[in-house]
């Protein structure tokens, strides 16, 4: 029993269940240690029975195999999760990698396949085919694209009195401090940092002196 | 009328492809069954179906709702056929015959399925 590999199938075609359990005893290394016929089922029995591989059938009744998958990354970590799905869906995927799946296989594979990703799975591996690859790329595109400054460098145009007011803000001086040195009233400050964050795109002061700093906006002290 | 030591010729034609391999080794572990083909599209199933002398042909239609229409073709074409319909999600099965009416199979296990085959052959 040491060296098999404990897997777990949580599917609600008892046909295809059944006979993936056959199956799957037929092979030398593997062990089915449990099945389950619904999420809420399954989540139960693996908690308990701790397998190595759990096979998780993405659209099962009352517990979908993401929302299985995501807990299960909470209550039982050390068990690897492969997602059995049906489309070859970009968001699937991603929601399924998300939740902390190991492997995403199409039933339109064969069985022979599902086998190697269970290997490769337990092996500590993390399976994944061309599409998967595929997604995982315009994903890791897509979140880069969101970490790049939305304003591109050299498009906004501060104004004078902006650079002015961002400069104070650098020197630690408050909105009422940085009034009485500009001669103007508190709310027009306001209104002036209010702008600047408006125009670059930033959440607070501090942002915005290390934009002017990093681009050599500050005024320099006479 | 099969004689006794004659194995029952099955085609499937079984979508997605893991559940096709599943029900490829449940027919294969029947010592009275053997899986002469295996078809992709409803075209190819009526070529096989000429071609080669079959009794059973298990469908997993994307759909189950209902007859298939490739029932009525192939029923006609080949009165003595038996068409098992198995649901893709696996919750029905249905074995149609010609002039005979459709078997319904409650809870479809293995062991079911393959009873209700057998009967419909002696």
């Amino acid at each position: 029993m040491k060296d098999l590999i404990q897997i777990f199938i949580a599917d609600d075609n008892g046909l295809l269940r059944e006979g993936l359990v056959s199956m799957m005893e037929e092979q030398e290394d593997i062990v089915v240690i449990g099945q389950a016929p619904s999420g809420r089922e399954a989540l139960e029995d693996i908690k308990s029975v701790r397998p190595e591989v759990a096979l998780i059938d993405i659209g099962m009744p009352d517990k979908d195999g993401i929302e299985l998958t995501r807990i299960l990354r909470q209550d039982a970590p050390e068990v690897k999760v492969i997602i059995l799905g049906m489309i070859d869906l970009t968001d699937e995927i991603m929601q399924c990698i998300e939740a902390g799946a190991a492997g995403y296989v199409l039933k339109e594979t064969s069985f022979d396949h599902l086998v190697k990703v269970i290997r490769s799975v337990h092996r500590g591996e993390a399976f994944c085919s061309p599409q998967m690859a595929a997604s995982l790329f315009t994903r890791i595109a897509e979140l880069a694209n969101e970490r790049m400054p939305k304003i591109p460098p050299g498009s906004v145009k501060l104004t004078a009195r902006e650079l002015e007011v961002i400069t104070l803000i650098s020197e630690g001086l408050s909105n009422k401090q940085i009034a009485q040195r500009l001669f103007i009233e508190t709310q027009t400050v306001k209104n002036h940092v209010h702008n600047i964050l408006d125009k670059l795109q930033l959440q607070n002061r501090l942002e915005a002196v290390q934009y002017a700093r990093e681009r050599n906006l500050l005024k320099k002290e006479k | 009328m099969k004689r006794s030591n004659e194995k029952i010729k099955v085609i499937l034609a079984s979508r997605p492809k893991m559940l096709s391999d599943v029900i490829r080794n449940m027919v294969e572990h029947q010592q009275d069954m053997e899986v002469i083909g295996e078809v992709l599209d409803p075209i190819e199933l009526l070529i096989a179906a000429k071609e080669i002398p079959v009794d059973v042909v298990i469908i997993t239609p994307l759909k189950a709702d209902g007859k298939p229409r490739i029932c009525f073709k192939l029923l006609e074409e080949h009165p003595f056929l038996k068409i098992l319909i198995l649901s893709a999600e696996g919750k029905t099965a249905v074995l149609y015959q010609s002039n005979i009416p459709a078997i319904h199979i409650e809870k479809p296990s293995v062991q079911a399925i393959f009873q209700t085959i057998r009967k419909s052959i002696q």
